[in-house]
């Protein structure tokens, strides 16, 4: 197990905002990261710097000895990284299939594969994140989970080594969630790396080997999931007052609720 | 979702794959065969006539390659017509060359050279803001060809005619056959498929490992290619060229209007719309001769406002055409 993707020292700054600083995690082969944090803590903005379509302004993204600034954002899927978009960007106007298709005509093995060797190509993939059913159907034209789908099976096609999901499961429910876990273990045993954003907890606990958390632009915690939760840090800053207020309301309810059963209990007896 | 609406629309109005219906195309590709047969009816107007139809259908087809198919809306294809135009006429007056094909190749490559030269710069420009760069490129070249005297300057000069004027008729049928294969492998290519993804999400294209400058600049090319193979074979069968003639506006944007018109993006679409358009053109022509132009503009708005899949196609290929009309709107200009 060596580290083949390090972030190091990432800063991004927009204008008078700094969304990210001195962000620095190495990235296991074969592990899955996930990466939380509360909203507007630099998440996307991580992904976008990891995935070479923001340059950071300090610190550097290494991957396969190579700085993923110096690459053009069309190369890196080469380098083998593929992303997701939070915000969906399917081919309105292409069917599902052309949509994967794209991908694995000018992916890391695009160049030795034909129109209709991509075809082919897409259409497994389709079947894996079981959009198969849709494959003649306008992207137009499909819900969100379905579009949501359709940004994994483009990022596969890609045939990466390192795959970033951004909020791949927002807007899923509980069967559709248990799904899209099932896909993305399925996908991490083939040997691809998993950098996953998510607001589930409950997802992203199950899922990652190693967790980052994010806050304001800064890593304050990295470790296992449990170890991370646990963390004084991390409780404070994301997960702290809501979980504890929520927790303590849990506990008053249920000791009411056994006040009044035990009430009605009595009545009755 | 207004993306989901128009993509709807788009599909039910005979929309989808990258070539576009087969049925039409293969149609289209009987029709092209077909007229084949007209210099045989000795006809001198109608071989204008249908000679014109391959002229403007050729034009449209390159304008669909950076227009249709990768969403750039080009007002300068124009540029690459009059070059074809100029290098057949110089030709001739310098070399005394009377060699079409000649005259072709040549005229294809000094376009695609600009095309290049002007596509790098101009490409990076999205929206409206592309299709004014290549108005501009549209104006500048008509001046600077009409300051060279070597070229005519502003009075231009004649281009000798030879004595079988069918040549001029087959040579235009050649390089409209060769634009609609063209079109044809490039729908069914990798290619094809980057210059959609392009105009679909220029952003996500890039994402999946199409490099789109290079792309989109390797379609200009193309597009000029087949707007000079046109210009050269026009110079030829006009007996005569001047910067007016070469560049004139009804040649820049017909096309425009007959790849909308047909169905841009798909590759029989320039055809159809060469020979619907001309079809209203001759009818107005014969029925209004004084004011057929003023007709022909009407039926042009009438076509955009209710045959919107034109227009729906360019909104949809570059939001900047909708943002533009949003805040038009916004400013109740």
């Amino acid at each position: 197990m060596t580290p083949f993707l390090r972030v190091v020292g990432v800063g991004m700054r927009f204008g008078g905002l700094q969304a990210l600083a001195d962000v620095t995690f190495d990235v296991e082969k074969g592990s899955v990261v996930g990466l939380i944090g509360p909203n507007g803590s630099g998440k996307t903005t991580l992904m976008n710097v990891v995935s070479g379509v923001y340059k950071p302004t300090s610190g550097s993204v290494q991957f396969a000895g190579r700085t993923i600034a110096d690459v053009p954002t069309y190369n890196v899927c080469k380098l083998g990284i593929a992303r997701t978009f939070q915000i969906v960007k399917p081919f309105v106007n292409l069917s599902v299939r052309e949509n994967v298709a794209v991908g694995a005509m000018y992916g890391r093995e695009g160049s030795h594969r034909s129109t209709r060797a991509s075809f082919e190509r897409a259409q497994e993939l389709l079947e894996v994140v079981g959009l198969a059913r849709v494959a003649d159907r306008q992207a137009a034209d499909l819900t969100i989970p379905d579009r949501k789908r359709l940004e994994v099976a483009k990022a596969l096609a890609l045939d990466p080594e390192v795959l970033l999901l951004d909020e791949v499961m927002a807007g899923l429910n509980a069967t559709e969630v248990d799904e899209a876990l099932q896909l993305l273990r399925d996908v991490n045993a083939r040997g691809v790396t998993l950098i996953v954003v998510e607001h589930l907890m409950k997802a992203i606990m199950s899922i990652s080997t190693t967790v980052v958390v994010l806050a304001e632009g800064k890593k304050i915690a990295q470790g296992q999931p449990r170890e991370v939760v646990a963390s004084p840090a991390v409780v404070e800053a994301y997960l702290g007052s809501r979980f504890a207020k929520r927790q303590g309301q849990l506990e008053e309810m249920r000791r009411q609720a056994e006040e009044a059963g035990a009430a009605s209990h009595g009545e009755s007896a | 979702m207004p993306a989901a609406s128009t993509g709807t629309l788009l599909r039910k109005v005979g929309f989808g794959g990258i070539t576009g219906n087969r049925t039409v195309f293969f149609i289209m590709c009987g029709v092209l065969v077909a007229m084949l047969g007209i210099p045989a009816l000795h006809n001198g107007y109608y071989e204008n006539l249908f000679r014109g139809i391959l002229m403007f259908s050729t034009l449209s087809m390159g304008w669909n390659i950076i227009g249709g198919y990768t969403g750039y809306v080009s007002f300068g294809n124009v540029v690459y017509f009059g070059i074809g135009a100029y290098t057949s006429a110089a030709l001739w007056q310098h070399f005394h060359q009377l060699n079409l094909l000649l005259a072709i190749v040549v005229g294809a490559i000094i376009a695609a050279l600009m095309a290049l030269i002007l596509g790098i710069p101009i490409l990076r420009l999205k929206g409206p803001y592309f299709g004014i760069a290549t108005l501009g490129t549209a104006l500048a070249t008509q001046e600077i060809i009409s300051n060279i005297d070597w070229l005519g300057g502003g009075s231009g000069f004649p281009v000798h005619q030879i004595d079988n004027f069918s040549l001029y008729y087959y040579a235009m049928w050649g390089v409209c056959a060769v634009s609609l294969a063209a079109t044809y492998a490039i729908g069914r290519s990798k290619f094809g498929y980057a210059l959609v993804a392009i105009r679909e999400n220029e952003e996500a294209a890039a994402i999946l490992g199409v490099d789109p400058t290079r792309t989109k600049v390797q379609a200009w090319m193309i597009s000029a290619m087949m707007a000079a193979s046109a210009g050269a074979v026009f110079a030829a069968a006009n007996g005569f060229i001047d910067p007016p003639t070469a560049f004139a506006s009804d040649t820049n944007i017909f096309p425009i209007v007959m790849a909308i018109l047909g169905g841009a993006g798909t590759a029989a679409g320039p055809l159809v719309g060469a020979f619907v358009l001309t079809a209203i053109n001759e009818t107005l022509w014969g029925h209004f001769p004084q004011i057929h132009t003023l007709f022909f503009g009407a039926v042009i708005v009438l076509v955009v406002l209710f045959l919107p899949r034109g227009v729906l196609w360019l909104l949809n290929v570059r939001g900047g055409w909708r943002g533009l009309v949003n805040s038009l709107g916004a400013y109740r200009v």
